[in-house]
């Protein structure tokens, strides 16, 4: 039958199967997929950031110590009460140029001055970006240094409507000094970036069938001469195909590529849906173990998300403005911080439902997510007591637990998470800051 | 094309006749020049004149006449023993040479020529991506002609320095534009000054420019934001950013730096943002380095103050295609290759599927969008084949939207699957017998374009408007205006003149103090522009690219060549007709064809023999290298190479190109006129033996010029380059007389190039195209 006229190819049989050629990397001599080592206990760490500060007396429980009460804010953590530790006193000390908002954002994770510059806050000097690199980027750096811990991406910058704009108040990754790292905040090309090569690969070998019975039946129709080039085509396609199924024996993804919801449009009213996308391609990267360090960041600092979806029709930051006593603010604030919980909370749910690889227990048990925000209260622009909770589980840290500090520097805060992964410095970002070293979290 | 039933008459009579016999022009063993040359010849140049191997291992075919062919068989054979071969002896076996195999006509005879099934070159490849895709966004679109320089608007306050606006809200501030104007190049220091101190303050404002760029040759091109200040730009994509430096680091000026790759010939939208805020000083510079210059502030003449549409532009790495043959074509197929269309073809299909929208015209809420995207699909496969789609292939584009997962999905699939497709990749594939108005139009865009037809090409193909010569030329006549027949021609011109090597030139910087990178990208720019202005002026005139007397020169140019104050930019100035012919003696070329102190008349007058004579030259036998130092110090350049092949093995191929490099001895190694070498009066004079024993006395580089131009073998070799570069196949698979014919209209034209790029390009155009009259056809 010619091939035109068949609604099916083989491929596309096989395809609709379910037996695609998928779970390998694109045409030979490219690294694999997920550029993994052995299996082995793998160590994560996660950062999420959501902006504008939280409301302290939704957040912070009264008691301290191992019995504790969840407020408004926190109850989505409800399931996960013994893997969580909330961390009160942490303080992000860093002055210098710029507004507390840049600041509050680009201090957060180098925990060092921000060069100066000629962005404008709504006070202060202007400034330029950070002076230092960020935790996250510390630690990928330590892991892809070592065999037994390189992974194919180091660290992955996940992103849930972050505008389309380059400045200290949207970047919280550095590299270094002056080296923003944008996070990816659509979902399709994080998807791209994670299985680009194997979807191209598939649809490439959904073609070659195709290609060679149209390359047979042109051939046909030439003289001997002209038809030389084009059979010496045709064995080139041959060869790929060949390539190609050969290499579908290797590389074989402990967890299936997730299936995107093609239309979803990356528009604000869309957030909730990109969000839970988004997470599910990060665990999902974590499970193939592209990676063991990840940022996912909601907005920016200053964003203005409206939350169309929770009936607030206000931007985000507009709101944290408004004075304690203005009780309708305080509560649309208060329903803005759980949902960002609840997002915290999914993630967390899905890592613990997710077998760890190696077999032992579920990937929640070895990866720290960290919560945090630039501000610890929106309307007083305070980088005092930043909202920080620490859900997961890692070496020298024990869980289930609400622990009040005085005013100790998160410089401190991010020196305990290098060591928890095994990356021994002594101190982070600014070092007159790390006096007294790692915090005692065991 | 070449089905067995076109196979010449001539051809299967000869297959029938007994050996021996004379038939038709066919000379054999009978003839009485085959006994001479069974004695003095077959040893090294075979029975039939295809060469033996350690002897003279290449064929005996070529273009001399016959009275020519004589001479120099009298003169140089046997190359051991000269002068054994002349008078009747050397007549009668150049006649049997020249019948039995040597001439074009007999050539033609024993493998007759055909045209050869051919892909997409790579440089073609290119720009056929770049129109296929911008089929989509409205067609190529040729820059505006006239106003140079970037469109500015300078405004009061930093646009975005307090950012409102977000991706989710609906706020965006307005630019408060004070002024607005034309900026000739962005090369501005501001100081710690206002741009205008009665519409805006010193501490802060902000600039937007915006406009595109022209690239004058295909490669990377990398641009350079100069500022202390914050400033972004676009290129060619209106939503990525190419620089972003909007945040400062200190006061410092920086130099942030990214590389493209670009189409020579094509424009591209840019627009550049920059702003201030308290800021101690202000300044911003624009530049690029493009390929084979050096860093400079964009000039004036590749600025223009209208942003054209974007273009794809595919920077896959493909091999280098063929040029075994002396030009560029598409004969071969590689796992490079295929690997290379393939990666190309991925990156296409990711850029439609992000781009779906905006190329189908569909938005993403509309109800009727998988119809319409069957559409565009079905649509884009035709543009990529050239012609409509037979049912068996619109049912399969159609087919794709059945079971892909998503229209999406189906999309990407139809376009790798067309990109993969020989009716891509191979534009005529010889399926029929004879070509229709839609292989007319393939070939009249490959020919002009290098690319696929467009719009205009594919109505007339459809309406039947391709059949006549008159309506091809019609289509000719308008294609020739287009800035994409330039960049062609462009090509052509790089190869004639073997700019390849001119890339390569570094001279000693003790010979020639201040003859640096700055100094040859400005000769590069010069010869081009020298180029462009005959080519594309109202007479278009060959003899003028060989006669000028005049150089296109700059300031620092006009310094180093000898002329005072020349004005800005590039403006023409006058020599002594002497002392400068056109490309012949143009600066670039001769510092190309020279080493780097010295001057090499082998290198010169080998250039001059082939690519401006079009005398044909065999490779030397023994390789001789030049070492200067083994020569009497007192020599002149012309007393060594003398010397050096003063060999009679040597001196059959060095009797004509010794006396046409010694005429550019007159230029040292940098293409400056002098008149002594060692301390010796230079003697540029000489006497070139000619084709039809003629001895031609030339006095310098003006004569061999003048030669060039009034020769029709050197009018030949120029119309049969030109036929190659354009066509990509042998002009003889044309006819045996194409090129003799077009010699003759150019000629007629006085010399137009754009007429004989015109002809070339009709003639090849309509091939084997069915005459109109039946009775005119049976004949």
């Amino acid at each position: 039958m010619n091939p035109l006229h068949s609604p099916l190819n083989r491929r596309q049989f096989l395809r609709n199967l379910g037996i695609s050629a998928a779970a390998l990397p694109f045409l030979a001599g490219l690294p694999s997929l997920t550029g993994a080592p052995l299996p082995q206990r793998r160590q994560r760490v996660v950062i999420m950031f959501s902006p504008n500060g939280t409301l302290p007396s939704q957040f912070w429980p009264d008691q301290e110590g191992a019995d504790f009460e969840f407020k408004s804010i926190l109850k989505p953590l409800e399931p996960f009460r013994d893997r969580t530790l909330l961390l009160n006193g942490i303080y992000n000390k860093i002055r210098g140029d710029g507004d507390s908002h840049m600041r509050g954002m680009s201090c957060l994770l180098t925990a060092s001055e921000l060069l100066p510059g000629n962005i404008q806050g709504g006070s202060d000097n202007p400034a330029g970006w950070a002076g230092s690199i960020s935790i996250d980027q510390e630690i990928k750096n330590f892991l892809q240094s070592r065999p037994e811990t390189r992974t194919r991406f180091g660290s992955l910058e996940f992103g849930v409507a972050v505008p389309d704009r380059a400045d200290p108040w949207t970047r919280m990754s550095y590299a270094g000094a002056n080296q923003p790292i944008a996070p990816v905040d659509n979902p399709y090309d994080m998807f791209g970036k994670l299985y680009g090569q194997m979807k191209d690969k598939e649809s490439l070998v959904s073609v070659l069938d195709d290609v060679r019975d149209d390359l047979n039946r042109v051939s046909s129709k030439l003289s001997a001469r002209d038809k030389m080039l084009l059979d010496r085509h045709l064995s080139l396609v041959r060869d790929l195909e060949q390539e190609l199924q050969n290499t579908d024996a290797d590389a074989a993804l402990q967890h299936p590529v997730p299936e995107l919801d093609p239309s979803i449009e990356l528009v604000n009213d869309n957030t909730p849906q990109i969000s839970r996308m988004q997470i599910d391609l990060l665990v999902n990267s974590l499970a193939n173990d592209m990676t063991r360090i990840a940022t996912l960041q909601f907005m920016r600092s200053v964003g203005q998300a409206r939350m169309r979806w929770l009936g607030i029709e206000e931007g985000h930051h507009t709101l944290s403005h408004d004075p304690d006593g203005k009780q309708e603010s305080q509560d649309k604030l208060q329903r803005i911080n759980t949902w960002f919980c609840g997002e915290f909370a999914y993630l967390a749910k899905r890592l613990s439902e997710t077998p760890e690889p190696t077999g032992e227990g579920n990937m929640l048990d070895n990866t720290l997510l960290v919560w945090t925000n630039e501000l610890g209260k929106g309307n007083s622009h305070t980088l005092d007591n930043i909202p920080c909770v620490i859900v997961g589980g890692g070496p020298g840290f024990k869980m289930g637990r609400s622990l009040k500090f005085d005013k100790v520097a998160h410089n401190r805060l991010w020196l305990t998470l290098a060591n928890a992964m095994g990356h021994p410095i002594q101190t982070f970002g600014k070092a007159s800051l790390c006096e007294g070293g790692p915090l005692q979290l065991s | 094309m070449h089905l067995p039933k076109r196979l010449h008459p001539l051809l299967l009579i000869s297959l029938v006749l007994p050996f021996g016999a004379v038939q038709g022009g066919e000379v054999t063993a009978a003839h009485p020049g085959a006994a001479i040359y069974q004695k003095l010849c077959v040893d090294c140049h075979g029975p039939q004149g295809e060469g033996v191997a350690a002897e003279y291992n290449e064929p005996l075919t070529g273009e001399r006449s016959l009275a020519a062919l004589t001479k120099r068989i009298a003169r140089t054979m046997p190359e051991d023993d000269p002068g054994v071969l002349v008078g009747d002896d050397a007549a009668q076996v150049a006649a049997y040479i020249y019948e039995a195999f040597y001439s074009p006509a007999a050539q033609a005879r024993r493998n007759p020529p055909e045209i050869d099934l051919a892909r997409l070159t790579a440089p073609q490849f290119r720009t056929t991506i770049a129109d296929l895709i911008g089929s989509f966004r409205g067609g190529f679109q040729a820059p505006a002609k006239g106003e140079h320089g970037l469109k500015a608007r300078y405004s009061a306050r930093p646009r975005d320095a307090k950012p409102e606006e977000e991706k989710t809200g609906e706020v965006k501030k307005k630019e408060d534009v004070r002024f607005e104007r034309v900026d000739k190049q962005v090369a501005l220091a501001f100081g710690s000054e206002s741009p205008d101190p009665a519409t805006m303050s010193a501490e802060q404002f902000s600039v937007r420019w915006e406009g595109s760029v022209l690239a004058e040759e295909t490669g990377v091109y990398e641009f350079v934001l100069k500022t202390e200040n914050g400033a972004r730009l676009r290129l060619n994509d209106q939503k990525k950013l190419l620089i972003d430096g909007w945040v400062t680091a200190g006061s410092e000026v920086r130099e942030e730096k990214k590389s493209v790759f670009l189409l020579g010939g094509r424009a591209y939208p840019l627009s550049l943002e920059f702003f201030k805020y308290k800021d101690k000083t202000a300044s911003i510079e624009l530049q690029w380095k493009p390929p084979h210059g050096v860093l400079e502030t964009i000039p004036e003449r590749h600025l223009i103050p209208q942003q054209v549409r974007p273009t794809l532009v595919v920077s896959t790495a493909f091999p280098a295609d063929d040029r075994s043959v002396g030009y560029e074509r598409g004969t071969g197929v590689s796992k490079d290759w295929h690997q290379a269309t393939i990666v190309a073809a991925v990156a296409v299909a990711d850029h439609v599927e992000e781009n779906l929208a905006e190329l189908s015209g569909v938005k993403p809420e509309a109800p009727d969008r998988i119809p319409r995207l069957r559409d565009f699909a079905r649509r884009f496969v035709e543009t990529a084949f050239r012609r409509p789609l037979t049912e068996e292939q619109q049912c399969f584009v159609e087919s794709q939207f059945g079971f892909a997962k998503s229209p999406e999905i189906a999309i990407k699939r139809v376009v790798l699957f067309a990109l993969k497709s020989p009716h891509f990749l191979y534009p005529e594939l010889h399926e029929r017998a004879e070509p229709d108005g839609y292989d007319v139009a393939t070939r009249l865009a490959l020919s002009m374009w290098d690319s696929l037809p467009d719009e205009a090409l594919l109505r007339a193909a459809g309406e039947g408007k391709l059949q006549t010569r008159e309506g091809v030329a019609t289509e000719a006549n308008r294609m020739l205006r287009d800035p994409r027949t330039r960049a062609k021609l462009n090509g052509f011109f790089h190869h004639w003149l073997d700019l390849e090597r001119a890339e390569s030139i570094s001279k000693d910087p003790q010979a020639f103090p201040g003859f640096d990178e700055a100094v040859l990208a400005d000769l590069r720019t010069s010869l081009a522009l020298f180029i462009d202005q005959v080519v594309w002026s109202e007479r278009a005139d060959f003899r003028e690219l060989l006669q000028a007397d005049y150089l296109l020169l700059n300031e620092r140019l006009a310094k180093f060549y000898g002329k005072g104050e020349v004005g800005p930019g590039f403006q023409r100035v006058a020599f002594d007709p002497k002392e400068r012919a056109g490309v012949v003696t143009h600066p670039y070329l001769m510092s190309a064809l020279a080493h780097n102190k010295l001057t090499s008349p082998i290198h010169r007058g080998v250039f001059l023999t082939r690519n401006v004579l079009g005398i044909t030259l065999k490779s030397p036998p023994n390789a001789v290298e030049f070492e200067d130092s083994k020569f009497d110090p007192s020599f002149t350049m012309r007393e060594k190479v003398t010397e050096l092949t003063r060999d009679t093995s040597c001196m059959g191929c060095h009797s004509v190109i010794n006396p046409l490099g010694f005429t550019l001895e007159q230029y040292d190694a940098i293409g400056r006129w002098r008149t002594e070498d060692n301390h010796k009066p230079v003697d540029a004079g000489g006497e070139l033996p000619m084709d039809d024993g003629e001895i031609v006395r030339l006095t310098g580089a003006r004569d061999v010029a003048d030669l060039a131009a009034r020769s029709e073998d050197a009018q030949r070799a120029f119309v049969r380059q030109l036929f190659h570069h354009t066509v990509k196949q042998d002009a003889a698979a044309f006819g045996p007389n194409t090129l003799d014919a077009l010699r003759r209209s150019f000629s007629a034209s006085e010399f137009n190039i754009q007429k004989l790029l015109t002809e070339i390009t009709i003639i090849s155009a309509t091939k084997d195209l069915p005459t109109p009259d039946p009775q005119l056809a049976r004949k």
